[in-house]
């Protein structure tokens, strides 16, 4: 079946054929695309976005499931060394559909930023007040462009040169001085807000508040190298050693922490299977999913 | 051009252009946000271009002569229909099929990532003869009371009523307790997390920026 | 006489945060310029990382998932150049990749470039970098299959098939080694879930402090071979590939710091129990 639709997209040979058919293909495109918007009413659509979800859905779950893969199954059981042994019918399309909507998903990063430049191309439209904020919003992101792809774009110098070319000395510039740090300097913020929030909120007001302040402190504490020293007193092994707050903390990490995750990781597993199901079946409701007609 | 001076300066400018919003709103906190919003929406758009469309769409289809690729950007573009009323339906055609292709990747990688987590859970209880009552087995008891304590506060099915509701209510009770353990941990990470990045920042405050000009702080925070 | 100390009582509960935020820019700037240092010993889990590492057979290669930007920098950045130092110091060959956010593939590039200088190694031969590949899942799964036309260009626009280090590089089976460094949730269980658990190929990695407890139970599960936790475990990694450097310095500083917000939150409390009164009045 693959060899009869990889015959139909063999690629062209000369430039005119591969113009005629990008023709053909965006014509026929956009035919399709306006006879489906013509002629499919509220229910036709409702049920055409339910079908076409469905399909990318059963495509990448019976891809998987038709091949037994022992290993995972069975981890026990010796790998398969050669994956590809097993493949079914559906799994040479894996590669291109992978490929193809990673490239369709990279399309849509425009729809951010076309919001982004809505919003502030109206405030400095209108010169509403923090106009000037609007500018510098569209400088900076015009200089990025600008001088991102002229850097991109500048042949290749030699690496013993120790002139930068100015496109690329200014794209460094907006990058490792401006964006980079900016970027560092947001998030650092938020050092001082967890010392303000955890000096103000974490009160001990109940046993369980008691019980997470100690495990806290102890994780704290044992985390860092002054924890270590401040046990450095106690022997490295035997029963003692339990102590050392970097042990302890560990263990906290080790048999308190993550047995009490795995219990989250399976309640995450049970509802995202559930969600998961409920949106491939078109049986969510919701802002997107009530309206899909 | 050596640009070393000028990016120090500016990460410098900028890092203390953030910082003035902890004194309290004000306009260069402001200017300085919609800097950083303007290049990051600017170096996406080259990313995005230069690491991924230009290599696997274009050069394909444009010098490789894969006609098919022009397909990509006719489905792609449909997104861009949210902003319009009428054609929001096609909009949503090409988001069901993203949503669907996100629960089909759901369901395939289900078993990959949560059949270990079950068989991890099948540990050692007995003693064994040749170690005895090790450390291992004593561990191993302590996570597996661990796990169906907490999962038992999360089984929230049946009332804490009866014989068999009273005993589950005692065992969520105990599952909370260490749940409430966990999120200490986590918590203690958190803070961890949180100081490095402001450390960081100051590491190049010191070292980078003001290393720059008095050499003594040069060789401190690295 | 009661009054004056229940006001007492209720000050220390309410110190102006301005306070708070001087003290806390006061012990990190402290301890950086007068650093009282103190040893670093590395964990399990760093040394799981970092065996895992010198186990790849030199016919594979590394791959770096640098999943990070400049958010996490101070943490994700000297875990990215310890990882680096440990691949070039055991001869692995290694590629860089990221599939989000775009800003990791240059700050890893750049850390990548100058760690590579030190040991002479070259580009396209003893490492390379696949550049930013959006889709995420769509790029795994694809590229478990063939590498050379999933990925496409390298960060500087070369196509990867061309690099002398890819020759005979073509699905997931030339990889003998993942490493995920990132601070994002739920990459992690893509690799998981479409690469290391249908072909086995090992799976380590390097997280931000906040989200590593959450990790802990798959390397309960040896689905990761090990974890680097923060600049705690870029820290560790350092002190395995004798390289202190930021991460160190950061980790000394650390100590200060977190003593300084446990008396905070102490101080907090005492404030609150004392203000209470022996009836449980005045808290606020």
């Amino acid at each position: 079946m693959w060899d009869s639709i990889q015959s139909v997209f063999q690629p062209t040979t000369s430039p005119p054929q591969l113009y005629r058919n990008l023709a053909v293909a965006l014509i026929g495109s956009f035919v399709l695309l306006a006879l489906l918007h013509r002629f499919l009413g509220p229910r036709g659509r409702r049920w055409l976005i339910a079908f076409v979800t469905f399909v990318g859905g059963l495509y990448l779950g019976l891809e998987y499931f038709l091949p037994v893969r022992t290993a995972v199954l069975w981890p026990t059981a010796i790998p398969n060394p050669n994956p590809d042994r097993g493949a079914n019918l559906l799994t040479p399309g894996i590669e291109p559909v992978g490929i193809m909507m990673s490239v369709i998903g990279a399309f849509t990063v425009g729809l951010g930023i076309y919001s982004l430049c809505q919003v502030h191309g109206r405030s400095l439209g209108q010169r509403r007040p923090g106009w000037h904020n609007s500018l510098a919003f569209f400088l900076a992101m015009v200089a990025m462009l600008v001088f991102g792809f002229w850097a991109h774009y500048l042949p290749k110098v030699d690496e013993a040169s120790a002139v930068m070319p100015v496109p690329r000395a200014i794209y460094e510039m907006l990058f490792s001085g401006l964006f980079m740090p900016l970027q560092a300097a947001t998030f650092s913020l938020l050092a001082f807000y967890i010392a303000s929030a955890a000096y103000r909120a974490f009160r001990i007001r109940t046993a369980e508040a008691g019980l997470m302040m100690a495990a806290a402190f102890i994780v704290m504490i044992g985390q860092v190298p002054v924890g270590a020293w401040v046990t450095s007193g106690l022997p490295t092994t035997g029963a003692l050693a339990f102590f050392r707050l970097e042990a302890l903390g560990e263990w906290i990490m080790t048999w308190l922490n993550a047995p009490a995750q795995r219990g989250i990781v399976f309640g995450v597993a049970i509802g995202g299977l559930a969600m998961s199901l409920r949106i491939w079946l078109s049986l969510e409701r919701g802002t997107f999913f009530s309206e899909q007609g | 051009m050596n640009p070393e001076i000028a990016i120090l300066w500016g990460g410098a400018i900028a890092t203390l252009g953030v910082y003035t919003i902890l004194y309290r709103e004000n306009p260069v906190s402001r200017l300085f946000e919609h800097i950083f919003v303007g290049l990051s929406a600017g170096y996406l758009i080259v990313f995005i271009w230069t690491q991924n469309l230009e290599g696997r769409w274009w050069k394909p289809m444009i010098h490789e002569g894969r006609w098919y690729w022009v397909f990509a950007p006719v489905v792609g573009l449909l997104f861009y229909f949210i902003y319009s009323r009428r054609l929001l339906w096609l909009a949503r055609l090409v988001m069901g099929l993203f949503f669907g292709i996100a629960a089909g990747y759901f369901f395939r990688t289900f078993f990959p990532i949560y059949s270990p987590q079950i068989y991890a859970c099948f540990k050692p209880l007995r003693a064994d003869p040749q170690i005895g009552w090790s450390d291992v087995v004593l561990h191993n008891w302590l996570f597996v009371i661990i796990l169906f304590t907490v999962l038992s506060y999360f089984f929230f099915s049946v009332s804490h009523e009866g014989r068999f509701g009273r005993t589950l209510g005692r065992s969520a009770l105990l599952g909370r307790w260490f749940l409430m353990i966990a999120f200490g941990a986590m918590f203690g990470n958190t803070v961890m997390a949180r100081i490095s990045l402001f450390i960081g920042r100051v590491q190049f405050l010191l070292s980078d920026w003001i290393g720059s000009f008095i050499p003594w702080f040069a060789g401190r925070g690295v | 006489m009661a009054e004056p100390r229940a006001g007492f009582w209720q000050r220390l509960q309410q110190i102006p945060r301005y306070y708070v935020y001087l003290l806390m820019a006061a012990v990190v700037i402290w301890q950086i310029l007068f650093p009282i240092p103190l040893p670093i010993a590395p964990s399990s889990a760093t040394q799981g990382v970092y065996d895992a590492i010198s186990a790849v057979p030199d016919d594979k290669l590394i791959l770096i998932s640098t999943d990070w930007d400049a958010s996490t920098n101070a943490e994700t950045g000297p875990q990215t150049e310890a990882i680096v130092h440990a691949c070039l110091q055991n001869d692995k060959r290694f590629a860089i990749m990221n599939l989000h956010p775009p800003m990791g593939v240059k700050l890893a590039n750049d850390i990548a470039e100058q760690v590579a200088e030190q040991y002479g190694a070259e580009y396209g031969v003893d490492w390379c970098n696949w550049g930013y590949k959006y889709g995420f899942a769509n790029v795994l799964i694809a590229m478990a299959k063939n590498i050379p036309k999933t990925i496409g260009d390298d960060f500087y626009g070369t196509p990867v098939a061309e690099l002398s280090m890819m020759q005979g590089v073509e699905d997931i089976e030339s990889i003998g080694l993942v490493i995920e460094i990132t601070g994002l949730a739920t990459i992690t269980e893509t690799w998981i879930g479409l690469i290391q658990g249908v072909y086995g190929t090992p799976f380590a990695s390097a997280y931000t402090a906040v989200m590593a407890p959450g990790y802990y139970p798959f390397l309960d599960s040896g689905q990761m071979q090990g974890m680097l936790v923060g600049a705690k475990g870029a820290a560790e990694m350092e002190a395995l590939v004798t390289r202190p450097a930021k991460a160190s310095v950061i980790m000394n500083v650390q100590s200060w710091a977190h003593v300084l917000i446990i008396l905070l939150i102490v101080i907090g409390n005492l404030g609150f129990v004392l203000a209470r009164g022996p009836r449980g009045q005045g808290a606020p």
